[in-house]
């Protein structure tokens, strides 16, 4: 393909992708370009739009956790309360042993996460840099398992949890979900994309496969861990059914699973319902804001190849 | 840089697969085993999470209070959760002592099937510390008898009157609350007020999925019905019929009511005001009146067919294979006696599941209105093994159907046809 | 560069079986995977076979009585064209509609940063609290939407949930909602890494900012469209807390899945033996198709 020299500076900083060439002339090409800025207007303006309409949810729900019912069923076009209330949050406060709660979801979301990255990380790593027999056949295999639908297998794994001995405990919830496909993807993915130069320079220095593991290869993929921590994370603590089969004891539940409470057979409590989403949603929204500059990266690494 | 010696491996192996072992032996599921110091613990589980939770917990403290060497604890969950837990916790004899399955009486015939319920019979009598079961009221007890034998007790026992907002009727004339079926429709459409279409008031709250049924009550006041007593349909019967098409029409021409609600969407609506009648149990009384409604109520209207009303009752049962049967049965036999049933129905609004204490709450006018109700009311899908099947399956679609528009004739037609293939009824 | 035994620094010897240390470092997962999700896979796969009851003493070997009634069964027929339409759709919009967020947010202004973080943010809310909000935000009595319509003049705002025509496509709305911001991210990623000479390759050639979109990037973008379809695809064939949260599979039907039926029939109905069935021809089913996409997309890359 020619590429003529562009060696003018202004040409060189209309190299970035998404930049239109400056144009040297008017007449059709100058209506062009308005219809240009005028559609990349449009389509900005619908971008922002869509930005809006994604986040008024979360909006009305904060608003409803703070309304009286009879406002709501009063003015339900209302963004905001007319009539405020502390009885939403009160309820959760009060009805809910919260920190009890809180614990709970975050040591199972916390421990599980952790793990999880471990296992997966190492996993990973094997089927990435190095050779064992079997090793297509069990990455597809691993695979496999995506596809299964959890209810599937909920009861049976139920039954070996009891056989062991783990009902109602922090490793019966814990180690059963101390692994997953679908990290194990993303991150043999991104191992795959690290330069092998850093691995051998490693080796020659008598590194052994577990250094090279732990000082090479993980200090390296701390976008992609950051991003499988978030949504494994989230994932954890918004699961709602697998600690209400696995622990029958409210010493030992977890938020989504306290939140149905106030959803009965006998009249909903908006209020109190959404503003126990809501704080429910608030630990994740912080962990994500805080993460969230390395999603773009993480993913990018990993090449999706 | 090596951070592991070969040798260091194959330890830090051994290692791991031996704390594996022993994680997986030690474990006893976190129960607490019984006995603590002579107390024999036992665990309940409910589906009561409603308001309405307080009463029942009250029942329990006072159960611990008296009977110093038995505890029960009581947790609830959803009843979805319930249902999901519960079946493979039995089976597996881990699960709590207590429970209630589901707010349906139709659900412990599965707890049967599989060998996880524990009989009563031999717990039942008239002495102290003995479920007198001859005091339950015959509807329960026929529910809850399976072969002979006694599978649950009453955790409650409800029943369905009108809940009216006085405001409304007398915004619109109404004098009184309505007696007959004439009176209620009249008023319900008298009631429902709209202005451009748009509905501002609902004359009557009617649900169709995830409730107490309500529609099977407008069906039975005009002698229409479900099912008979062997279990063969009688849904398309011919008053079946013509009660559906009449309160169906009510619904989509004349906007008495919206469509689709849940039980709790139409309690909720009754409670803010939007609507002005609903046929509830004793349950929501508490929260209409804390939710500032001027608040009547009345035995359902009474239609061609006479006084009918809507039962239910929520069973309580005994794992079977629980290590504190005995105790468990006390706790049942105390729950059901005299001095429980009393407080529970003070403090809740509830009737008694019993029939011997009708005086001692002559006082109480909402115990007394729902008790009185007992003697014309029915139960839902009385005693089929397939009652479960056939609400979910059959009935509450046909009801959706119906109130979206759909032939009546023809929809109870195939709901006739698929109730009889549930239950094996030859006709 | 010479390289030398990586193992040790010790002048090589005749090599006895050495450990093959990748095995511990799979360990364990493929431990916890074994125990924790294949065996109770064929486990479940042993149940289709049987009519199974949780807790019976007796659950009588059926062979494939199971999939024979499965196959006769139209409400199972009509959980899988819900299922997939659901799928078909909720793929489209993904990744459509992911595509054009991407493009048009890529660069690394704070205002496009800022848009970014807000399409991504229904990915961290659980299902429940998600289906649950959208729920009430469509309720006809107290949610905003028909409030709004309303005020617009709209004289009978639809009832969203409870009309069997409108349910479903509520339902993928809400869905795509919820998913763009994870395909715009992965998009975007892709996006980021086309080489910038290919741009200027393009422009020179006098190609429109259209042509450049079809000619350069959509190809580039080839892996990473491959990976979103497929995990759409995947996740929406095993749609289940949304409905559960929205509709409850209601009205009549109209947005049961493949897996709400699965759960009405296992854990409501108790008949684990036919949920499993379910469960298996959903799994196949999946299999299929993702099989069917990956050769798709192979056979393309070699032209």
């Amino acid at each position: 393909m020619a590429t003529s020299e562009l060696s003018s500076p202004r040409a060189a900083a209309d190299r970035r992708p998404g930049r239109p060439p400056a144009f040297r002339s008017g007449g059709p090409r100058r209506v062009a370009r308005i219809a240009g800025r005028l559609g990349a207007g449009v389509s900005w303006l619908v971008v922002v739009l869509g930005a809006a309409a994604i986040v008024l949810p979360f909006l009305w729900m904060l608003g409803v956790g703070f309304r009286t019912s009879g406002d709501l069923y009063a003015d339900p076009a209302r963004l905001w309360p007319d009539q405020w209330t502390l009885h939403g949050v009160r309820a959760v406060l009060d009805q809910l042993p919260f920190t009890r709660l809180i614990v709970n979801t975050f040591v199972f979301a916390g421990g599980t996460t952790i793990l999880l990255l471990l296992f997966d990380s190492m996993t990973a790593f094997a089927l990435a840099r190095l050779r064992f027999r079997g090793q297509n056949a069990l990455f597809v295999l691993i695979l496999a398992t995506l596809m299964v639908p959890f209810q599937v297998t909920l009861v049976p794994v139920f039954l070996t949890i009891y056989h062991f001995g783990w009902l109602n405990s922090y490793q019966g919830l814990i180690i059963p979900r101390a692994t997953s496909a679908l990290g194990i993807f993303l991150l043999r993915q991104f191992f795959r994309q690290l330069p092998r130069e850093l691995d051998e320079a490693a080796r020659i220095d008598g590194a052994n496969d577990f250094t090279v593991y732990w000082r090479i290869i993980l200090p390296n993929a701390k976008p992609i861990l950051a991003t499988l921590f978030i949504i494994q994370f989230a994932a954890l603590w918004n699961d709602f059914l697998w600690p209400l089969v696995i622990s029958s004891q409210t010493q030992m539940q977890t938020l989504p699973a306290a939140l149905t409470l106030f959803s009965s057979q006998s009249g909903v409590d908006h209020s109190a319902l959404m503003a126990g989403a809501a704080i429910s949603l608030t630990p994740l929204a912080i962990a994500f804001l805080l993460l969230q500059r390395y999603f773009v990266q993480g993913v990018a690494t990993t090449g999706i190849k | 840089m090596s951070a592991f010696s070969r040798r260091g491996r194959a330890t830090c192996l051994a290692a791991a697969v031996a704390a594996v072992t022993l994680v997986a032996g030690c474990g006893n599921n976190g129960v607490s085993t019984g006995s603590s110091g002579g107390v024999v613990q036992l665990s309940m589980l409910t589906g009561f999470t409603g308001p309405d939770e307080a009463s029942y917990q009250a029942l329990v403290t006072e159960f611990n209070q008296s009977h110093p060497d038995i505890h029960v604890t009581m947790t609830a969950e959803p009843w979805a959760t319930v249902a999901q837990k519960l079946p493979a916790a039995w089976a597996t004899g881990g699960g709590p002592d207590l429970a209630t399955p589901s707010s349906d009486p139709g659900s412990i015939f599965n707890y049967i099937k599989t060998n996880s319920a524990l009989p009563l019979d031999s717990a039942v009598g008239t002495g102290s510390g003995q479920i007198d079961s001859s005091a339950f009221p015959s509807v329960v007890r026929s529910a809850f008898t399976v072969d002979g034998k006694l599978y649950a007790v009453p955790a409650n026992m409800a029943t369905l009157v009108l809940y009216y907002n006085k405001d409304m009727f007398a915004a619109a004339g109404i004098k009184t609350a309505p007696t007959t079926e004439a009176e209620f429709i009249a008023d319900a459409k008298k009631l429902t007020v709209s202005s451009g279409g748009k509905v501002s008031q609902y004359g009557l709250s009617l649900a169709d999925n995830n409730t107490i049924q309500m529609w099977p009550i407008l069906q039975w006041m005009s002698g229409g019905d479900i099912v008979d007593s062997k279990g063969c349909a009688t849904v398309n019967s011919a008053a079946s019929i013509s009660a559906l098409t009449q309160w169906s029409q009510l619904v989509i021409q004349d906007h008495i009511s919206p469509i689709g609600q849940a039980g709790a969407d139409a309690d909720t609506l009754f409670s803010s005001k939007k609507a002005a009648m609903e046929i509830n149990g004793p349950w929501a009384a508490s929260g209409y009146t804390s939710a500032g409604i001027n608040l009547g109520m009345v035995k359902v209207p009474v239609g061609s067919a006479g006084p009918v009303t809507l039962a239910s009752t929520v069973p309580l049962m005994v794992e079977r294979n629980g290590p504190h049967t005995a105790q468990a049965e006390q706790f049942l036999a105390w729950y059901t006696g005299k001095t429980a049933q009393l407080k529970f129905s003070q403090i809740s609004g509830f009737p008694p599941a019993r029939t011997d204490l009708g005086s001692a709450l002559s006082g109480n006018a909402t115990v007394s209105l729902f008790a009185s109700a007992l003697s014309d009311a029915k139960l839902y899908l009385a005693g089929l093994p397939e009652s479960t099947s056939i609400d979910s399956d059959v009935y509450v679609p046909m009801i959706q159907r119906i109130e979206r528009g759909a032939n009546v004739a023809s929809a109870t037609a195939s709901a006739a046809t698929q109730i009889n293939k549930l239950t094996g009824c030859a006709s | 560069m010479t390289s030398l035994n990586p193992s040790s620094g010790a002048p090589r010897r005749r090599p006895r079986r050495r450990f093959n240390s990748a095995y511990l470092f799979v360990a364990p997962s493929v431990v916890l995977i074994a125990v924790f999700i294949a065996e109770p896979i064929l486990q479940s796969a042993w149940m289709s076979l049987h009519d199974w009851t949780i807790g019976s003493a007796d659950n009588p070997f059926t062979g494939l009585a199971n999939y024979r009634s499965l196959w006769q069964d139209s409400r199972f027929w009509n959980a899988l064209r819900v299922t997939a339409i659901y799928t078909a759709a909720v793929t489209v919009g993904q990744v459509g509609l992911g595509l054009a967020i991407a493009s048009r947010l890529r660069r690394t202004t704070w205002y496009s940063s800022l848009l970014r973080t807000a399409y991504f943010f229904p990915f961290v809310a659980s299902l429940v609290v998600v289906g649950i909000v959208w729920k009430f935000l469509l309720d006809p009595q107290v949610g905003l939407i028909d409030a709004w319509l309303g005020d617009l003049g709209v004289s009978n705002p639809p009832q969203w949930l409870q009309s069997t025509s409108l349910a479903l496509p509520t339902v993928i709305v809400v869905g795509i909602w919820k998913n763009v911001g994870f395909t715009m991210i992965v998009l975007l990623a892709g996006m980021q890494q086309v080489p910038a000479d290919l741009y200027e390759a393009a422009m020179l050639d006098g190609a429109g900012p259209w042509r450049r979109f079809t000619a350069v990037t959509l190809p580039a973008l080839r892996p990473a469209l491959l990976f979103t379809t497929l995990i759409a695809t995947i996740t929406g064939l095993q749609l289940f807390d949304l409905v559960f949260a929205m509709t409850g599979g209601g009205p009549v039907f109209s947005t049961e899945s493949v897996v709400m039926y699965l759960y009405q029939k296992g854990f409501v109905e108790f008949q684990m033996g036919y949920a499993s069935a379910i469960a298996w021809v959903l799994f196949i089913i999946i299999l299929a198709v993702s099989a069917v996409q990956l050769r798709v997309a192979r056979n393309r890359d070699g032209d």
